[in-house]
């Protein structure tokens, strides 16, 4: 419950977006109004702390950009547009819904574009809308973590990480492929903390990053290779006597055969293909070798590779070798799945037909049967964001109806025919879990929803309502529960038990952390069908994937496009969202980081345009010369900026990760094989 | 010695992600352009890096402070502890402190046509509770010390703060330090 002090009612909130740290949050109204935001101090792990992005709440919610009404676009992209009522949009929708069913006596034109706009349980609703009128068809995977969170599941059998503060118990202390400095500042101080204790802190990475300025010792790598180094750094480690034969002989499965192929493979080929003199490989083994705790936590980044599965089981071996998974302060982390355990009510099948969300324009062009007519974004922003983006408009365009909830005009919005406004997290009631720490909140409503906005939930209810209105038995969907009752059918005793509760009203005396063991794999029980850690998984065999962790050349630049281009996260945005909002944005244009050296021999200096492109398209970007980046790699920080045409994806061919498939049912996108060439404008 | 309080900002901790900032002005409620604290990059190469390291600065609670002596109105006084306050009921909004403050920390809001500035959170503290940007730091950069301890590692200056002789800040800091770089193209 709300409580008041000086005159401000307070509430809890979780920040919902698909963060590390999923933050605790209290917001404080005064007549109705929201008028200042701070950390929760009663969450464990935020304490108390946000970042920038959550400091600037206040001004999200009360953007004079936001939507505030329904409105419909006369003319797809023309920006005409016409506010219209809930039950103006509610008829034509409904209408459209109506006449496509009976033209196709089907439910499969009706599709679902749904991602991670807001991971608030409740938003599942989305789906729970799409789910009452038949089978539909909806994208399905996602463009983030599924390569990785498929190599975790082969080697140990379920996504599992120690508590965050483990890494104060760390001797040494590696981030690979990581940034939290911008992606997970939450997780900074117990990093300084374990420093303070005398832990090594190694940064691996491509790019020099905030993170890599607070390391102890950054090693750079060529981008897609980290397997290599992985690998290369196991051999060493083990042929040198200082792998943990204890945990190899009582822990794992297939250790004769990996041994071998570690036994064959060519040190000075791997130190090459990852870009590292050996010397400073061994150097570095060496270190690795004879510490105890090595906390090892693998970033999304590595993983946005063709082989990026290959690459994350590559460093889960590397962690079994020295016996430090299962140890307080050691193992590898990743990502986790323990606190989401909800009973996902919303998202039983009726019988839907997927598409792979990373490659959701080659997918609508290729149905066999039954193309889709009319689409449904929420919690996404798919034009800005995927690759392929001239074919998605292509497809859009095939498509009768576009509805858009959103909160901003967004590119996918400004694509829209009807465009409905969302609510924020302190419009709305909901529950937040973490894939970083074990700590789950409630958000409670704070202010009434601005405008008209609607969330995700009510506008699924009015739509159910007007459907059976107009046509009864259209729609199973509740219409009448109230968001607290959904809240009670996702919860269960598994949940309650683990978070110490009873009934999840009491999360509002603050967020609780789930009682799962604090050092991941703690019982060295592995959720394997071995119940070991497979260096051998039969479970990859079976999926065409090689069942042993294996290093697998990544791609290069090479001819007409000789740069990498990585497009990473933004300190003052996350993909698409925030930099819209914010008066901190560094930058008012699109930038590229170009090496002083690269930028020499093109002639470019700070400051300047340049054209950067491949056989794809090009894009156009302000030039910022820097020695963060190497020579031969371009750095650009995703985001939209409004009224910008620039789309980094457009240079993306969107190619598959090897893996993905079990955990989120499609391949990850190799976001980071990407290859370019750039001119001066 | 008398308490002197001062900030302590810790650059070697800093990220740069302006959380302070922000803290300070939800806090306050401030007019959208106002900040009364602000994270600076230091200069390139300041520390052999590229702008990867910041200071975070607000008002520097000067010994001599330049805008008290500026102010035509006896809008600023100096506090026992050292926080220099100013009041807006007296200020004018002349600009002389704007002008007098090495350190441009004195802002001008538009609607009040008035200066305004950091007061360290003076009420906060006379609470006991600590100033908004200290506990809204994530990094736990930023600290109140009692400028007459010694404090290890604590500097008078950073490359770009304003000579310190001129006013006598009470802004103290600990420098970054870089560590060890293994790079492809090295």
């Amino acid at each position: 419950m709300a409580y008041n002090e000086d005159g401000y009612q307070i509430t809890r909130h979780i920040c919902p977006r698909n963060c590390y740290d999923t933050c605790g949050m209290l917001a404080y109204v005064r007549k109705g109004r929201l008028e200042k935001i701070t950390g929760d101090p009663a969450h464990g792990y935020t304490k108390g702390k946000l970042c920038s992005k959550g400091q600037n709440y206040i001004q999200r919610v009360y953007s004079s950009d936001r939507i505030r009404f329904p409105l419909r676009q006369m003319g797809r992209g023309s920006g005409r547009w016409e506010r219209i009522t809930w039950e103006q949009a509610m008829e034509i929708i409904c209408e459209r819904i109506l006449n496509l069913k009976d033209r196709y006596h089907s439910t499969l034109p009706f599709c679902l574009n749904k991602y991670s706009g807001n991971f608030g349980v409740l938003h599942s609703a989305v789906e729970g809308m799409f789910n009452s009128l038949g089978p539909t068809t909806q994208a399905r995977g996602s463009p983030c973590w599924s390569a990785g969170l498929d190599a975790q599941l082969y080697d140990m059998g379920y996504n599992r990480n120690s508590d965050p503060g483990e890494m104060e118990k760390a001797d040494i202390i590696i981030l690979w492929g990581v940034n939290p400095a911008w992606t997970a500042i939450h997780s900074l101080p117990y990093i300084y903390r374990a420093q303070e204790k005398g832990a090594t802190v190694i940064v691996i990475d491509p790019v020099y990053t905030q993170t890599a300025r607070k390391a102890d010792y950054f090693v750079q790598t060529k981008p897609g290779e980290d397997g290599a180094l992985a690998l290369a750094l196991a051999k060493i480690i083990y042929e040198s006597g200082n792998g943990d034969q204890n945990f190899i002989d009582h822990h794992t499965l297939g250790w004769p055969l990996f041994k071998d192929y570690l036994a064959n493979l060519n040190l000075d080929y791997l130190a090459a293909q990852c870009g590292q003199e050996l010397g400073r490989i061994q150097e570095l083994a060496a270190i690795i070798g004879s510490t105890r705790a090595v906390f090892i936590w693998a970033g999304f980044g590595l993983q946005r590779h063709i082989h990026g599965g290959q690459t994350l089981r590559a460093i889960d071996a590397l962690g079994a070798i020295t016996g430090c998974i299962g140890m307080p302060g050691g193992g590898v982390h990743y990502a986790h799945q323990l606190t989401w355990g909800f009973n996902y009510n919303f998202l039983k099948d009726p019988g839907n037909r997927y598409l792979n969300i990373n490659t959701f324009a080659h997918e609508l062009n290729h149905l066999q049967e039954q193309s889709v007519k009319m689409l449904w974004v929420s919690c996404r922003n798919l034009l800005a964001q995927d690759t392929a983006g001239k074919m998605l408009r292509k497809e859009l365009d095939k498509l009768e109806l576009i509805v858009t909830v959103e909160q901003f005009l967004t590119e996918t919005a400004c694509y829209s025919d009807i465009v409905l406004p969302a609510t924020t997290q302190f419009e709305e009631m909901d529950v937040v879990p973490s894939y970083w720490h074990h700590w789950i909140g409630l958000n409670e409503q704070a202010i009434l929803p601005y405008f008209e906005a609607k969330s995700d939930l009510e506008i699924g209810q009015l739509l159910a309502k007007t459907l059976n209105t107009y046509r009864p038995g259209s729609s199973s969907f509740p219409i009448e529960k109230s968001p607290g009752s959904f809240l009670d059918e996702e919860f269960n005793e598994k949940l309650y038990a683990l978070l110490g509760i009873s009934h999840w009203s009491e999360l509002a005396a603050g967020p609780r952390q789930a009682a799962v063991s604090t050092t991941a794999w703690s019982s060295k029980t592995f959720a394997t069908p071995s119940g070991k850690f497979e260096f051998f998984s039969a479970k990859a065999q079976r999926e065409n994937i090689p069942p042993l962790a294996q290093y697998h050349k990544g791609m290069s630049p090479q001819g007409k496009y000789p740069y990498w281009l990585i497009t990473s996260h933004a300190q003052q945005g996350l993909n698409s969202q925030f930099q819209n909002i914010t008066k901190l944005a560094k930058n008012k244009k699109p930038v590229v980081f170009i090496h002083p050296q690269t930028a020499a021999v093109k002639g470019v200096k700070t400051g300047q345009m340049v054209r950067v492109y491949n056989k794809l398209g090009v894009i156009t970007l302000q030039a910022h010369v820097s020695p963060d980046t190497p020579s031969d790699i371009l750095v650009c920080h995703q985001g939209w900026l409004p009224g910008s045409e620039t789309r980094l994806n457009d240079l993306n061919d969107g190619l598959p990760t090897d893996m993905g498939r079990v955990s989120t049912g499609s391949q990850g996108v190799a976001f980071y094989d990407v290859f370019v060439d750039f001119d001066p404008v | 010695m008398a308490k002197k309080i001062g900030f302590l900002v810790n650059s070697d901790r800093c990220i740069g992600c302006h959380a302070c900032e922000l803290a300070c002005k939800n806090e306050y409620q401030q007019e959208p352009e106002i900040r009364w604290r602000k994270v600076y990059p230091l200069k390139e190469d300041s520390f052999g890096g590229f702008a990867r390291e910041f200071a975070s600065l607000a008002c520097n609670h000067c010994e001599d402070p330049a805008c008290l002596k500026a102010c035509p109105v006896i809008a600023y006084t100096k506090r026992e502890d050292g926080i220099v306050m100013h009041s807006k009921e007296r200020c004018i909004g002349c600009k002389n402190c704007m002008l007098a403050c090495p350190y441009k920390v004195p802002e001008f809001n538009q609607k009040t046509k008035k200066v305004e500035k950091c007061h360290m959170c003076a009420a906060r503290q006379d609470r006991g509770e600590k100033p908004a940007c200290v506990v809204g730091c994530p990094m736990e950069a930023i600290t109140i010390i009692n400028v007459n301890d010694t404090i290890a590692g604590a500097e008078r200056s950073l490359p770009g703060f304003p000579n310190a002789a001129i006013t006598n800040p009470t802004t103290r800091f600990i420098k970054p330090v870089v560590g060890r770089q293994v790079r492809r193209d090295a």
